[in-house]
């Protein structure tokens, strides 16, 4: 019952008198619509209660339109990553700067005389329901963490249940008291705004976040004349403000970034079991691969001959790689005669490894600058860049007893006979340049 | 002329390009101008040059908390940075393209200052220490090209080093030897393996640095000594305070090329201009695969290299470099106006051959 008269009754009872008072008081009381200033009575205190009021409650004001009419909108923006964190840090903020500011006030309106004097009840109603709801606003926000978040999908029906006079209370019925209290102190507050200084909400002063501000004062040659100063003085203030808040903005997005990316650059990625054993075994595949790299290398220094290739493996237009004594690739065919024929791959322009495709007329290409070996002799086709031939190399055939049974150096005839028959038993060895061994 | 004249003459003449009586905040923050005229952006791009340096060393530094310049270990590690390290690819590609924009920078920087004769009397030894900071830049580009092991960054680092071997055929005797020997003791064995990396990673990031900060620091010094040179023939109506003004200035250009910078290296690899074939490991086994080509800023020469017969290219670089380092001499007395004819010719020549070089090759070529 209570619930119905505090969450149905009182939010269409202050909405129809906030409807009705303003135009009443608009087409009646046309020289009220003001937020009766009293910056001329006092000006020092105003000033560092009513900025940071007006500024903080802005700021949280905002961010209720927007969580308010922009739901959707709203709650996409705070899935970015931070931005929950962002934006409860900022309301958390400039809900205590309008605290501290309507403190100021509220203290400037018991304190200073002349201040006194223009002061009704009204206004002090005013300005302890708004300090009792900001500090409700914000213990609620503290008490039950991310309302950013959780507002848009139980306040914000509940607002637009009530705007389509469809009232859904199951929204809110369950609500803990304190924020109950947040809800019905704001729509006391929306009533009370026709039939108070809080009228001056409906002027809606954008417009006073850049234009130079309005001094008010006593009227008088003394005071024209320090106005000037005042004014020029103010105005000054207001760039060198404008100037720092932006650079101050600019630096603290920036600051916030590179904090962002640096600390975690140098926290170093936190991968999940799966990934990091990924990772692992691809780091150890590679050290394999070094490893089998470095015996190759230790191979080569101490056996006068390897193995390359299995004679059966070896075809005439495909070659076999294989690394030759100097560490560097080389390729095994099997020549038109049957004998095997072993060449380097390390093209003799620039080092690149040449292709293993024989092509149509004899040759293998090495594809960075486009020279043509001829297998046969090496040589390089006319015209390419590689001048030199690629080197054959010394080979010989062991058959399955361990017997080399033929053998060819490089512009040598060869030495032993080859039988046909056993071919296909025997392996491919190639022989330490400038050895004798057997 | 006897020692003590020659030690007289050899003081005036560095007391003259090195005035470090000069040496005081009056001269060289409170009076210092800039002058203003049609070439006067051209004093950006030295300090552009510095912030961009100053980049590579912060955005260096990071990538050397992660990276291992080993052969099994350098590729898994660069990969490691770019996909699992947050900001890591954000880092590195910092760092490739700060690159790139860096040796932009100080190609244009070389050729404004040419063309506005910066190098005159008693600025001479300023250009000179320009041309040893322009070598030492592109050995940073040479080497750091080399640290991620993939396929085309090791086989065209052997292209490029193997280059050196083939100046030995136009040299006679023993001395053909040497080129091979230079280049085996460069790469450290007899081809490009681990000892290259080693070496390479030594040069790119503590030898090419250090050697570039001591030589900036001459750099830098001489022209806050001597000030703005004039730049053009009649003197400028106009100059403007260095500090504030144009101090301010030079560092919003610095805020817009970081702006860029960032902004490229978030939305663009660096590596989006390859195919991938040539990111996988290094294999020193398998065939080496199409299309290796090195680096964007080295294209003025090496097309030039597969067009032409090595000899060509070899002479032309000899005169180039011998050139470069007595400009000041050379073109004492050249005017203004055929300097800037010539810098609009080495311009023009440097464009089209890196962004044309293909295409000329392949008219060559077939």
């Amino acid at each position: 019952m209570m619930d119905a008269f505090l969450f149905v009754g009182l939010p269409y009872l202050s909405l129809l008198l906030f409807v009705v008072g303003c135009i009443w008081r608009a087409r009646r009381e046309k020289f009220t619509l003001s937020a009766r200033s009293s910056q001329f009575l006092e000006d020092r205190q105003l000033l560092f209660g009513s900025t940071p009021w007006h500024i903080g409650i802005g700021v949280v004001l905002l961010g209720h339109i927007m969580a308010g009419f922009l739901p959707k909108v709203w709650s996409s923006l705070l899935t970015v990553p931070g931005a929950l964190l962002v934006v409860e840090s900022v309301g958390v903020a400039c809900s205590l700067l309008a605290i501290v500011g309507l403190s100021v006030l509220l203290v400037r309106r018991l304190t200073s005389g002349k201040v006194q004097a223009v002061t009704t009840p009204a206004d002090l109603v005013v300005v302890g329901l708004l300090l009792a709801q900001v500090v409700v606003g914000l213990l609620s926000a503290v008490h039950y963490r991310y309302g950013a978040a959780w507002s848009t999908g139980t306040v914000v029906p509940y607002f637009w249940s009530l705007v389509k006079l469809e009232p859904d209370m199951t929204y809110v019925s369950g609500f803990p008291p304190l924020f109950k209290l947040h809800l019905t102190l704001a729509w006391v507050i929306i009533l009370l705004v026709p039939f108070t200084r809080l009228i001056h909400l409906l002027a809606l002063p954008l417009q006073y976040l850049w234009r130079s501000p309005i001094l008010v004062l006593w009227n008088n040659a003394r005071r024209r004349r320090e106005a000037v100063v005042a004014v020029a003085r103010a105005e000054t203030r207001r760039e060198f403000l404008k100037g720092a808040a932006g650079v101050a903005g600019a630096g603290g997005l920036l600051a916030l970034g590179v904090m962002e990316k640096g600390v975690n650059y140098f926290r170093g990625p936190q991968p999940d079991p799966e990934v990091e054993a990924a990772l692992l075994s691809k780091k150890l595949q590679r050290l394999q691969q070094t490893a089998e790299e470095r015996e190759l290398e230790l191979e080569r220094q101490r056996n006068e001959m390897i193995l390359v290739a299995r004679y059966s493996e070896l075809t005439e237009n495909k070659g076999k790689y294989f690394i030759d004594y100097a560490m560097a690739p080389a390729l095994a065919f099997k020549d038109k005669d049957g004998l095997p024929l072993l060449i380097s791959a390390k093209c003799t322009h620039l080092g690149c490894t040449v292709g293993s495709e024989v092509d149509s007329q004899g040759r293998i290409l090495c594809p960075c600058h486009v020279s043509y070996f001829d297998l046969r002799t090496g040589r390089p086709n006319e015209g390419a860049p590689a001048k030199a031939p690629l080197r054959h190399i010394h080979w010989a055939l062991v058959d399955s007893t361990g017997k080399v049974v033929a053998r060819k150096a490089p512009g040598k005839p060869l030495e032993g006979t080859v039988d046909p028959a056993t071919l296909a038993q025997c392996s491919v060895y190639i022989v330490k340049p400038r050895s004798n061994a057997a | 002329m006897n020692l003590l004249a020659f030690i007289q003459r050899a003081e005036a003449y560095l007391g003259e390009r090195l005035p470090v009586h000069k040496l005081s905040y009056d001269a060289m923050v409170r009076k210092k101008e800039v002058p203003v005229h049609r070439l006067s952006w051209g004093y950006y791009l030295g300090g552009l040059a510095l912030f961009f340096f100053a980049v590579q060393v912060v955005t260096g530094l990071m990538l050397l908390f992660y990276y291992q310049p080993t052969v099994s270990d350098a590729h898994a590690s660069v990969e490691y940075i770019t996909e699992h390290v947050p900001a890591g690819a954000l880092v590195r590609n910092m760092h490739a393209w700060a690159s790139s924009m860096m040796i932009a920078v100080v190609m244009v920087h070389l050729l404004t200052t040419f063309a506005m004769k910066a190098f005159a009397r008693p600025r001479e030894l300023t250009w000179v220490s320009g041309a040893v900071l322009l070598l030492v830049t592109f050995g940073l580009g040479f080497t750091g090209y080399l640290l991620p092991w993939h396929q085309i960054a090791v086989n065209a680092t052997k292209i490029g080093l193997q280059s050196i071997e083939e100046v030995g055929a136009y040299l006679p005797g023993a001395l053909s030897e040497w080129p091979r020997l230079i280049k085996e003791t460069i790469q450290g064995e007899a081809s490009v393996g681990q000892a290259t990396l080693s070496r390479f990673f030594a040069l790119h990031v503590v030898i090419l640095p250090l050697t570039m900060v001591a030589v900036l620091v001459w750099h830098l010094l001489s022209v806050q000594l001597h000030g703005m040179s004039q730049g053009v023939d009649e003197p400028p109506k106009w100059k403007e305070k260095f500090f504030p003004t144009f101090f301010i200035k030079d560092l919003s250009v610095w805020g817009v090329a970081f702006m860029v910078l960032f902004v490229v290296a978030l939305c663009l690899p660096f590596e989006s201009f390859y195919a991938y074939p040539l990111f996988e490991p290094f294999d020193p086994k398998g065939s080496t695969p199409d299309g290796i080509k090195p680096e964007w800023y080295f294209y003025f020469v090496y097309y030039p290299l597969e067009i032409l017969p090595f000899w060509v290219v070899l002479l032309l670089s000899l005169v180039a470099g011998v050139v470069l380092f007595l400009t000041p001499w050379i073109f004492r007395e050249t005017s203004r106006r055929t300097l800037r004819l010539l810098a609009a010719a080495a311009a023009l020549y440097l464009v089209v051959m890196t962004l044309f070089g293909e295409q000329i090759y392949r008219l060559f070529k077939g």
